[in-house]
């Protein structure tokens, strides 16, 4: 009876060994790829192999993913993506510094690219579009350079809220009990998002005197904002919500707008605050100790050049930071960010100060 | 003194080739990678600093998740314990009508965990699920998100982690030996006598680390807080998760963890205590196998069967709504309103047309197999080790092997990856970040507390007199343990086998950090089409995967599991 177990756990061994093999070889086009990649594994052990240039993003779902990889064929790079949430993209990044996987990094915000940035993780390269970026976006020591321009639209769903009665900023959420349970509060201080919230609302109350550079009337503002608000609960979809009327008031970014309003069959009214509307930018930048630095300038070079980001635009409905791509940007987002006015924030003051914040929120506020 | 020398003098040297291996292992991959993180910690900024404690023992939100992460435990030590007893029971002891069918909703809990579970008793329990709905109209003021916080988590996740007592307090209540029931009944001890005083004890040291299970997992709870504990419910693991992405609160994030090893170092403590004062619970060599008792009272024998069928229905009811729910469009899904032109299979399609076809199953079965079969033997071996030698040493293997337990996942492979990011003396200068290694490698460290801790009950489960008889047949410690220990424990070791196998193929924590760029698991695609940044269905697509990693698990449980009851009936018949 022993003999027939052991025989069956050798059986599925060699099954295994198989499916390994198999899963090397299925993706026929980079086999090249994958053999150097293994060896340099074995050898030196670092990710880097010869030819394919690894692009780690947080803005590859949807498809978007599988476009880029498909278009850089195209144009001549063999690029692998690695996809994941912004905040592992970039812990990722700073927790393989000393060895680096990535060649390229795109898609996170600005936020995101600071941490980066002091960690020691990019390096500075002017891509030849630099140029035609609007100004202000990209960084000014050329570390990295904007690609597609997100808003952070504060909205409300007409078929729950009358016009009359939408709020008119954050602000007026937090302080007006009227909206008490019907507005979204995204505590998910690890994403992006929430954290940009934070930021608007905080950085309006900015007090050089003040705990973490913030007033006393700041901190009790976002702690009625969050204590009237609602919390999106693990494994629901703030548009699901927003849709259903479980919290019809909350933030719509616009490059996910168009794709989610289709499938919900709803559409969001906008609000525009009289101090603007928070805006970010997904940026490109090179990883620190890439082994194929040229070939990464030429990526690059390649994947924000107007024409790119013209043609990404019109697929996945974006908004390019690329003013030439401007011809090519679908009619949708033109109507979205003809009436948004940026919000003026002091990015260099935030970055500095929302980790502390993010902590004092978690500790003491919620 | 003297049985010490002579046992050292028994001590063959593979012995001591091992235990060289198993202390290298040990600090190299728990010990190096994670003291480097402690130590940051307080030493940080260079001097020693309580800082991190300070900020968390002001925080009433941290001191108020760390107390409902103790108390979650302590509940669901009872409520877990109760219902999973009586699902073995059910299965395994008494005649129940229909066994056979109540045993797969039973089993049910150990194909689909997780999120993907706490989405399915959402769709069950939540606002707009049946039960709410029915509620709603006995009673029309009902609170139509009456199902959260404390009662809710303990609710779920008491039925949530009973597959640990299908599996091996199943194979346990297998072996016991039925003469010694028809003995107690020939003594005319009555059927309730025979429960508490001749099985249940007989099942004592596999109840005893389920138990300690139990206890671990609801002091690290996470997805079951996230989604139904709202705020007056929240744990301590999710606020570790937060501030571990922050670069600059990761100090907070590790005192919290420490906090989890301080109790979890208590709980084992008092657990190895109770081990070593022995448990030895003997085999018969002639066994007769167990047939299952008609309970003889009636009335008793009704509510009996009453309460297997409630069961029944809540262990269905989740997995049903994910399979019925899988086929439905978003509408559907999220106002739980169902038509029949709700029904769709282009959740399916969108599944199959999204991804590169199936090359993240193939790589995370890959991985999934090969870690959990080294996990396996790896801690069978120390297992065995600490078994035939009981001395300091093995004690404070047992206790570091228990680090993974209390640092969560996120932090192990940070931790990992910024160790082997350079070569390390201590693995003879190889750099593993960015191979394909360091995720096998993380799979395998992640799972051996809990594959420890059964390994050893099982170990405690097998007659010591097999085992000498074995040796005074003239066997040797190698042959005694593949020919004679082994196949008494296949059952346990092939059902942590498949548990670890289901456990690594859709995880995303570990995962993301640490596999290879070339070659993309199961987890991060499932993340990547139904993370917060997808704006396709992701609740849909959720369900859709859901649904087929149930059938992968099943397949898995099945080959793995069922083969070797299968070879055995056969043998046996």
């Amino acid at each position: 009876m022993e003999t027939r177990g052991w025989k069956q756990l050798f059986l599925l061994f060699g099954l295994a060994a198989v499916l390994f093999l198999a899963a090397c070889g299925s993706s026929g086009e980079a086999e090249e790829t994958e053999g150097t990649a293994s060896e340099s594994e074995e050898t030196s052990g670092a990710g880097n192999s010869d030819d394919a240039l690894i692009v780690y993003t947080n803005s590859n779902s949807d498809g978007r993913g599988e476009w880029i990889v498909e278009e850089a064929e195209k144009a001549g790079f063999n690029i692998e993506i690695v996809g994941a949430g912004g905040g592992d993209v970039t812990n990722r990044l700073i927790s393989e510094k000393a060895n680096p996987v990535a060649d390229v990094v795109f898609g996170l915000n600005h936020m995101f690219f600071e941490q980066l940035q002091a960690e020691d993780i990019l390096i500075p390269y002017a891509p030849a579009w630099a140029d035609e970026v609007e100004e202000g976006i990209n960084d000014a020591d050329s570390y990295y350079h904007g690609l597609v321009k997100q808003a952070l639209i504060l909205s409300y769903n007409p078929e729950f809220v009358k016009e009359a009665d939408a709020p008119e900023s954050y602000l007026e959420l937090a302080n007006d009990e009227a909206f008490k349970g019907i507005y979204q509060a995204r505590d998910d201080l690890g994403s992006a998002t929430a954290k940009v919230i934070v930021a608007s609302i905080l950085a309006q109350f900015a007090d050089p005197e003040g705990e973490l550079g913030i007033s006393d009337e700041g901190w009790e503002t976002i702690e009625r904002y969050y204590a009237n608000g609602v919390q999106i609960p693990e494994g629901e979809d703030y548009f699901t919500m927003f849709a259903s009327g479980d919290a019809p008031i909350g933030t719509m970014i616009s490059g996910e707008l168009a794709a989610k309003m289709e499938q919900y069959d709803t559409e969001p009214a906008f609000i525009h605050p009289e101090v603007g509307t928070p805006q970010v930018v997904e940026s490109i930048a090179i990883v620190n100790g890439t082994e194929q630095e040229e070939k990464a300038q030429e990526f690059v070079d390649w994947f924000g050049s107007s024409d790119v980001q013209g043609a990404f635009a019109a697929e996945f409905n974006a908004m390019p930071a690329n003013k030439e791509a401007e011809g090519q940007i679908t009619d949708f987002q033109s109507e979205i960010f003809a009436d948004v006015k940026p919000q003026e924030i002091d990015w260099e003051f935030v970055t500095e100060n929302i980790d502390a914040w993010v902590e004092k929120l978690e500790l003491e506020i919620f | 003194m003297n049985t010490l020398k002579s046992n050292w003098y028994r001590i063959n040297p593979i012995t001591v080739i091992l235990s060289f291996f198993i202390v290298w292992f040990v600090f190299a991959f728990l010990i190096y990678p994670n003291v480097n993180t402690i130590y940051e910690t307080f030493f940080g900024t260079g001097t020693f600093s309580l800082e991190p404690v300070e900020k968390l023992l002001r925080s009433d939100r941290a001191i108020g998740s760390i107390l409902n992460s103790i108390l979650l435990a302590f509940i669901l030590v009872v409520t877990v314990n109760l219902v999973g007893v009586s699902l073995v029971l059910f299965t395994n002891y008494f005649d129940i009508k229909g066994a056979n069918v109540l045993k797969i909703s039973y089993f049910s809990t150990l194909v689909y965990g997780g999120v993907a579970l706490n989405l399915g008793y959402k769709l069950v329990y939540g606002e707009n699920g049946p039960i709410t709905q029915f509620l709603l109209q006995l009673n029309p003021h009902w609170n139509d998100s009456w199902f959260s916080g404390l009662f809710a988590v303990a609710f779920v996740m008491t039925f949530a982690c009973t597959s640990n007592h299908m599996l091996f307090l199943s194979s346990a209540m297998r072996s016991i030996d039925y003469q010694t029931i028809e003995a107690a009944k020939n003594l005319g001890a009555s059927q309730f006598t025979i429960l508490t005083k001749v099985v249940l004890p007989t099942l004592k040291p596999t109840l005893f680390a389920l138990t300690i299970l139990t206890f671990l997992t609801g002091l690290s709870a996470t997805s079951a807080p996230l989604v139904f504990g709202g705020r007056e419910f929240e744990t301590i693991t999710p606020m570790i998760l937060t501030f571990a992405n922050s670069s600059s609160s990761k100090d907070l994030a590790t005192v919290l963890a420490l906090v989890l090893g301080i109790v979890t170092i208590i709980v084992l403590t008092f657990m190895i205590r109770s081990e070593e004062k022995g448990n030895y619970i003997s085999i018969s060599k002639t066994k007769t196998s167990i047939v299952k008792q008609k309970i003889n009272n009636k009335g008793l024998n009704v509510l009996v069967h009453i309460i297997a069928y409630v069961l029944f229905v809540i262990y269905s009811m989740p997995v049903l709504a994910i399979i019925i729910y899988s086929f439905t469009d978003s509408l559907a899904i999220s106002s739980g309103m169902i038509s029949l032109d709700s029904f769709t299979i282009d959740n399916y399609l969108l599944t199959f047309s999204s991804i590169e076809a199936i090359r993240p199953y193939l790589i995370s079965l890959v991985y999934g197999f090969l870690g959990s079969f080294i996990v396996v033997a790896f801690c069978l071996l120390c297992a065995y080790l600490m078994k035939i030698h009981n001395n300091l040493l093995t004690r404070t293997l047992d206790y570091s092997l228990m680090i993974p337990w209390f640092l969560p996942s996120t932090l192990i492979a940070v931790g990992l990856s910024v160790t082997f990011n350079t070569g390390q003396w201590v693995v003879f200068n190889q750099v593993f970040t960015g191979t394909l290694w360091l995720l096998l490698f993380g799979y395998i460290i992640v799972h051996i507390p809990f594959t420890l801790r059964i390994s050893k009950s099982a170990f405690f489960g097998v007659n010591q007199e097999v085992e000498d008889a074995a040796k005074n047949l003239g066997a040797n410690a190698f042959y005694t343990f593949i020919k004679v220990i082994l196949p008494i424990i296949m059952p346990t070791i092939l059902g942590i086998f498949s548990l670890n196998f289901i456990g690594i193929l859709p995880d995303y924590d570990l995962t993301v950090f640490l596999y290879h760029p070339l070659f993309e698991p199961l987890g991060i695609t499932i993340m990547n089409a139904t993370g917060n940044s997808a704006s396709a269905d992701t609740k849909a697509l959720n369900l859709v995967y859901t649904v087929i990693l149930m059938i992968l698990n099943t397949l898995i449980l099945t080959t793995v599991y069922g083969n070797w009851r299968f070879i055995r009936k056969r043998k046996r018949g």
